[in-house]
């Protein structure tokens, strides 16, 4: 049940997202489909692991190879689909309870959350490596099913 | 054999092309391989090199170089999605040079949006984030939805009138706070911390500052550091514009509670 709220809430937060940064109308749902499928997966990993890594490593993965997926099969450039499912895993609001506690002059929360944002968004930049490499093994076998439908892109 | 295809023009196009992709936020090693992919089927030996703040385009046959200026922009990924298609078509020989200059001039030109009530909807969907499911309470998440949608609302309008970078952020986030502290003052809200943090999502640059480490893993150093010092900056002035409203709310709360 929790896990189908999520599901529904991060599908929403995805899409709201793509509407702010006009992505292109057929791209919507298989970015939503894609956000939130990533953040199920990234909050049954943090029951496993309470950590920042992780599970953030593992939802960029999902990402990652979900989006090369989806932008052969709805010939969009890949970016178009990790912008918008990025929205409910980046550490924005991290970073700016950081800058917050910097404004204020606290010295010792800022370092905290700055470190954390790097933490994350370096977890999430290598976790999209890793799917890139994945993603180039499994792409001769997904060519092989596009092609029959049209000539593939160069995404 | 006799090209059809002036190399002035082409650069010129090219150009136009990475710059389009550049400001609508399209990765540095996506524009380079786009314009290199028209170039090539041009038959031109194009290089492109492209930075988050310049362009540069040229053929090696000569020592010319195109430099194109470019400014940080905001997402526009409908923009290059087009201009992907188009170069795409380009590439695969659907279209000749000279459709593809007018599609380009086109594109340029032409504002791609969805309308202001869908954008709307989206800011409110958006700033229902979660990452605080089951932390914040839901009537707080409901008021989160209603504070984003201003603040999101603040920050576009304030961008259109004021062309000091970072002031439009900051408005935003001033809105945001002044709104969050109101309704705890008032008594609606339970806490203001959490409808902040939940109703900045659509202004926060999350998604820069990990692109920006996609462009240095992907060895764009440059690239990186620019938007990721830029990504720290708009969060900071976003901080600023917080601590600004919740503090002239308590301010406007000491005063009419003094009375």
């Amino acid at each position: 049940m929790r896990v189908l709220i999520e599901f529904v809430i991060s599908f929403l937060s995805t899409v709201g997202f793509g509407l702010i940064t006009n992505v292109p109308r057929r791209s919507l749902l298989p970015a939503g489909i894609t956000g939130s499928l990533a953040w199920v997966a990234y909050y049954l990993v943090l029951q496993v692991d309470p950590g920042l890594i992780l599970p953030n490593f593992t939802a960029a993965i999902v990402i990652g190879i979900l989006g090369n997926i989806s932008a052969v099969l709805f010939r969009v450039p890949v970016n178009i689909i990790y912008v918008p499912s990025l929205v409910s895993l980046v550490p924005g609001g991290i970073l700016y309870l950081g800058m917050r506690s910097f404004t204020l002059g606290r010295e010792a929360p800022t370092s905290q959350y700055l470190f954390n944002t790097l933490t994350i968004a370096i977890s999430l930049a290598v976790g999209f490596v890793v799917a890139e490499v994945i993603f180039y093994r499994i792409k001769p076998i997904l060519m092989k099913i596009v092609t029959r439908r049209q000539s593939p892109s160069h995404s | 054999m006799e090209n059809p295809i002036s190399e002035d023009e082409l650069i010129a196009t090219c150009g136009k092309v990475g710059k389009i992709l550049l400001t609508s936020g399209a990765e540095t090693s996506r524009v380079e391989s786009t314009v290199e992919y028209i170039g090539k089927a041009a038959h031109f030996d194009i290089s492109c090199h492209a930075t988050i703040t310049a362009l540069f385009v040229g053929t090696n046959q000569q020592s010319r170089t195109h430099l194109v200026k470019v400014r940080l922009g905001d997402f526009n990924l409908e923009k290059v999605d087009e201009i992907n298609t188009m170069s795409r078509k380009f590439v695969e020989g659907k279209i000749n040079f000279d459709e593809l200059k007018i599609a380009i001039n086109q594109i340029d030109h032409k504002v791609i949006d969805f309308t202001w009530s869908q954008k709307i909807f989206g800011a409110g969907v958006v700033s229902v984030a979660p990452m605080l499911l089951f932390k914040a309470t839901w009537a707080d998440l409901g008021l989160a939805f209603f504070v984003g949608i201003f603040g999101y609302l603040g920050a576009q309008l304030a961008g259109r009138r004021i062309k000091t970078p970072y002031v439009a952020a900051g408005c935003g986030g001033f809105i945001v706070g002044l709104l969050a502290a109101a309704l705890q003052t008032v008594g609606i809200a339970t806490s203001a911390g959490n409808i902040i943090v939940s109703a900045l999502m659509p202004l926060v640059p999350g998604v820069a500052i990990t692109n920006s480490f996609r462009e240095i893993v992907d060895r764009n150093t440059i690239s990186g550091v620019v938007r990721a010092v830029d990504a720290i900056i708009i969060a900071g002035s976003i901080g600023a514009g917080v601590v600004l409203g919740t503090s002239l709310c308590s301010l406007l709360a000491h005063t009419i509670g003094g009375f």
